[in-house]
């Protein structure tokens, strides 16, 4: 185990609690509720101690603003900019490179790119969008790309679970493009390490000096409807120094050992978690 | 020229590709590259050639000459009979015989196998599946389906994948685009890939540069692979392809060439573009 420094920040991941109205299982529905309760308190807490607070989550139609409401409603007392989404990541990418974004995006993602310039594109950003998937407007981003248009995916998910079954989300049509061009996407979504040092920029904290907390549901989720669900599949916790995964501990429990560095510990519960860093890392 | 001449000693036969050396596909019908047409019909060579379109190799009339001529595309967005009927109005002299194309290659494959195809296809090359039995799919068929690659037709061939215990997905070429008279244009093989991706199987691929499909385009003209040079734009399905078969292959500027692409193809025999005289 790495030496301990004092511990600034604290990533928390939103994935399950945010599916808490599209849960399926009735019991599921209570135990997240439960969970996002107590991760309510223990933020707080948090914050008290001085700790910042990140909520992270992997989403392409979500804006902000849609999902600070939806976390109030869940009595989740939070600021707009404590929140950190894979929209945001591109958003910040796309600043940083300087570049003029053609955004195949879900419409509901706009907001988070308000100021964005997007006449005269001179990039693609891609995210889950089947509306904007067919031929003739892959066609245009393919040509951008030819011609040396930087290609950011919000993430590469292979499908995703809709009522009428299994449908393609924005990975194999990433893939289509950098075949295509011969030239590689940068993903800037969770787990891709990049997502978790952005969400850290604004913080001023280094990577050892803070932790992330994952719960382990659908850690290559896409936010939508009909996803698996696990109540009891708590607390995987990690530290932010290495490429870090969400495990889901009640149906993968062999993988700590895939992942290097392994966690740092793996806890029962999220509160359990939490316990530990106000015991030992603060 | 003597070089030449010992480059290309022992050739009795041209495999030529269609589209981006004979013509770029587009609306209208396309348009003929300048000059192709009189090469193939062994007309004589008219005046100069615009410097950007410098196109074949071979002024001399291929047809009149001793040579033997087979066509090798990988188009699978028509059917033969339309290609053809498309090229003969551009002028061209070439028949249905004389063209060895993915689409009936496959239905080869699907009949010797016994597999009934969903097909990822556009309208235009649906004839060429008349013979084949689709009912209750065991396979996928992709090829350049252009305007139909939608969501909603990628999503379906995606689902009948994943729900087949053994899924085959089979793919007229796998080009990563090519040349139409607007620009260029994505071709079959990102959206093979993308299926590849989905449900992490692996396509069969029929057509250039597989083979298979040139050794059927020669032994159509009877001749074996050291006696036969492929002409083609793409440097890696056309020129790759057949030099890795015992062929020697030519490069052309037109089509979807780009000189400043990369290429990791290492050929044995990189010959120059060049407007030549008679070299036969």
């Amino acid at each position: 185990m790495a030496a301990r420094r004092a511990l600034k920040a604290v990533l928390v991941d939103l994935n399950g609690t945010l599916h808490i109205e599209d849960a399926a299982v009735p019991g599921a529905q209570e135990a997240l509720k439960r969970q996002a309760i107590l991760q309510v308190q223990m933020t707080n807490t948090l914050r008290a101690a001085s700790v910042m607070v990140r909520f992270v989550t992997n989403t392409t139609k979500e804006s902000k603003q849609d999902l600070l409401e939806r976390l109030k409603k869940l009595e989740f007392d939070i600021s707009e900019d404590e929140i950190f989404t894979s929209l945001t990541a591109a958003r910040n990418l796309v600043e940083q490179k300087q570049v003029r974004p053609m955004l195949l995006v879900d419409d509901r993602a706009l907001p988070d790119f308000t100021g964005v310039q997007t006449g005269d594109p001179n990039a693609v950003v891609i995210g889950l969008a089947p509306e904007h998937f067919h031929y003739q407007l892959l066609n245009q981003a393919f040509r951008l790309l030819l011609d040396g248009a930087p290609l950011i995916a919000i993430h590469k998910a292979r499908y995703y679970k809709r009522k009428d079954g299994l449908a393609l989300g924005p990975g194999p049509f990433v893939t289509a493009l950098e075949y295509a061009t011969d030239t590689k996407a940068i993903v800037v979504g969770k787990p891709e390490k990049t997502f978790f040092l952005e969400a850290l920029r604004d913080t001023g904290c280094a990577p050892e000096e803070a932790v992330m907390i994952g719960d382990g549901l659908s850690p290559r989720g896409e936010s939508g409807a009909g996803l698996l669900v696990s109540p009891s599949a708590f607390g995987v916790f990690q530290k932010v120094d290495g490429p870090v995964t969400e495990l889901d501990r009640k149906y993968r429990a062999a993988d700590e050992e895939k992942i290097n560095p392994p966690p740092y510990l793996t806890c029962e519960s999220f509160p359990h978690a939490v316990d530990h860093i106000l015991q030992n890392l603060l | 020229m003597a070089a030449w001449a010992e480059r290309l000693a022992g050739v009795r036969g041209v495999l030529l590709d269609i589209s981006g050396v004979l013509y770029d596909s587009g609306a209208g019908g396309g348009a003929a590259i300048a000059g192709s047409v009189d090469a193939v019909a062994r007309r004589p060579h008219s005046s100069v050639c615009a410097e950007h379109t410098l196109i074949c190799v071979f002024v001399p009339r291929l047809k009149r000459s001793p040579l033997k001529v087979r066509f090798c595309t990988n188009e699978s967005q028509k059917s033969r009979r339309e290609l053809v009927g498309l090229l003969q109005r551009l002028g061209f002299d070439i028949s249905e015989g004389e063209v060895t194309a993915p689409a009936p290659a496959t239905c080869q494959i699907l009949k010797e196998r016994g597999l009934r195809p969903h097909l990822l296809i556009h309208d235009g090359v649906r004839s060429e599946f008349d013979d084949i039995d689709m009912s209750n799919p065991n396979c996928v068929v992709i090829a350049d389906a252009g305007d139909s690659f939608s969501y909603k037709n990628m999503n379906r061939a995606f689902q009948v994948l994943m729900e087949l215990e053994n899924p085959v997905l089979i793919s007229l070429g796998k080009g990563r685009y090519y040349k139409e008279t607007s620009g260029l244009m994505l071709d079959v093989g990102g959206y093979m890939k993308a299926l590849e991706y989905a449900c992490g199987i692996e396509a069969e691929v029929v057509g250039k540069p597989s083979p298979e499909f040139f050794k059927s385009a020669l032994q159509a003209i009877g001749l074996e692979a050291h006696q036969a040079v492929m002409i083609g734009d793409d440097i890696v399905g056309d020129v790759g392809g057949a030099q890795k078969c015992g062929m020697r292959a030519l490069q052309v500027r037109t089509g979807k060439f780009r000189s400043n692409l990369g290429t990791m193809v290492k050929l044995r025999m990189s010959l120059p573009i060049v407007y030549r005289k008679q070299l036969f």
